[in-house]
């Protein structure tokens, strides 16, 4: 997500500073929350106006949203994690394209870096593959080991 | 007159009905996600959503508005036709000639490639129900082709790559493609477009591939040799993009699948539901039993409704 945040920096949407990241992951791990609930939580160590404050500017820059309740705001997340993510990869690859005449160029460097990262997750797969067949294998071998040694066990008994 | 204005009403039922219900279906088909049911029960039920309004209007527009016309519309008044039903008959026309001509074109640019990987290509096994070929190194690694006669294509790198184990494992896997016939299925999909399907199509065949997993994996042992020939057909570079009626090994989230095989677990697969086809029985009866009791009703309802849009 942290990624997510920096790629989102440098788009032509509103930047978010470490701590609106942060009341947005506590806001996404709520569901929604009003400012005393955040606090209460514990993790944010911050005052009420600040944190509320920055609650106020999440709402303006499109990424909450809120309903009265009572004389506070109720704050919901406008996105989950991955369409905030998906949103802004999406921006980040139009802004790439839209970049004028060398626009080719911009595309050549995504495909080859979405070419190491294919080949970087195959990598990963592959271990992951060869991981679980060594796993296999050693039960297998265990087993085959106690299948052996239960009628020598019977023997010496 | 008679017979074109009863042509051009049934159209205009029919594109209304149809734009209506795939409206419908575009909004709504995410909700079966929250279903905890097998793959092959998910895949089914999105194929079903995805042609449901092209059979809905259909049927509807045959056992309803066609005989309301027949038998409620005097023959002998000459009434006029406005020029909505006219320009919605055109519609319905031109969406009909569009599914047609995207079937034919997905059709032959499919013959037309399959042709291609298929030149010094020989028989490797004659099965009942499918062929296997071993094709040319440059050929897609593991694909299924055709609708009458499947055949399923293994290139020579392909059986250079996999283990004896591995490749029979992916074959199984194409062939439960056949069993599902899916390539007949992607077909149906190009004559009922539609703004919006193409994430229920994708889906669709994300849930298909996960069905045809899970149909060929019968142990941990199967599901680690799956995962292992997804891995290593995935870095074999396709030369092109597969028409349409193919359906590859290599497709939809590779990782996803590689993620699910290794995790395989018979005990969590036998926990989800598996709807099976003849549940919709009950239903169907009922609602063949609503429309027999209240047929005349129903008639005479579409016809006001025909009249309505007619005016």
């Amino acid at each position: 997500m942290t990624k997510a945040f920096s790629i989102f920096g440098s788009s032509s949407r509103p930047q978010l500073g470490p701590f609106e990241q942060q009341v947005l992951q506590e806001l996404w791990s709520h569901g929604s929350a009003t400012v005393r609930e955040l606090l209460a939580d514990g993790k944010i160590h911050q005052a009420y106006t600040t944190v509320m404050t920055t609650m106020d500017r999440l709402y303006k820059k499109g990424l909450l949203e809120r309903v009265a309740e009572g004389r506070a705001f109720r704050y919901t997340p406008r996105h989950t994690p991955e369409e905030l993510q998906r949103n802004t990869a999406l921006e980040s690859i139009r802004q790439l394209l839209g970049s004028g005449e060398a626009s080719r160029l911009p595309l050549s460097y995504l495909v080859e870096a979405l070419s190491t990262h294919d080949a970087q997750l195959l990598d990963e797969l592959q271990l992951l593959v060869e991981r679980k067949r060594r796993e296999i294998q050693s039960r297998k071998i265990k087993a085959g080991d106690a299948v052996t040694r239960e009628p020598r066990d019977r023997e010496r008994r | 007159m008679f017979a074109l204005r009863g042509i051009a009403v049934s159209l205009t039922f029919f594109v209304l009905l149809y734009c209506l219900l795939s409206g419908l279906v575009v909004i709504s088909w995410r909700w079966l996600k929250w279903l905890r049911a097998t793959k092959q029960s998910l895949a089914g039920l999105l194929f079903v959503l995805r042609v449901f309004p092209l059979v809905a209007s259909v049927v509807i527009t045959f056992a309803f508005v066609v005989p309301s016309f027949q038998l409620l519309e005097p023959r002998s008044i000459d009434e006029g036709m406005g020029a909505m039903p006219l320009a919605l008959g055109l519609c319905a026309l031109l969406l009909i000639a569009y599914g047609c001509f995207r079937v034919v074109a997905a059709q032959t640019t499919t013959t037309r490639v399959v042709a291609r990987w298929l030149e010094g290509a020989h028989p490797l096994n004659v099965d009942a129900r499918t062929v296997t070929f071993r094709s040319r190194r440059e050929a897609p690694p593991l694909t299924l082709v055709g609708m009458r006669k499947p055949r399923v294509l293994v290139s020579e790198s392909t059986i250079a790559l996999l283990s004896h184990d591995e490749l029979q494992i992916a074959l199984k896997h194409e062939l439960e493609h056949v069993r599902s016939r899916d390539n007949l299925k992607k077909l149906l999909f190009r004559f009922c477009p539609f703004p919006g399907m193409a994430r229920l199509e994708s889906a669709w065949s994300q849930a298909a591939e996960l069905a045809a997993d899970d149909a060929a994996v019968s142990n941990l042992d199967d599901a680690v040799d799956l995962a292992a020939a997804l891995v290593k057909l995935s870095r074999l570079v396709p030369v092109e993009a597969a028409p349409v009626c193919t359906v590859g090994f290599v497709t939809g989230s590779i990782s996803a699948r590689v993620t699910r095989l290794l995790a395989w677990d018979e005990a969590a697969k036998a926990h989800s539901t598996k709807i099976r086809a003849w549940y919709a029985i009950p239903p169907a009866l009922v609602a063949l039993s609503c429309v027999f009791a209240t047929y005349g009703p129903a008639l005479a309802l579409t016809h006001e409704m025909t009249e309505w849009l007619v005016r």
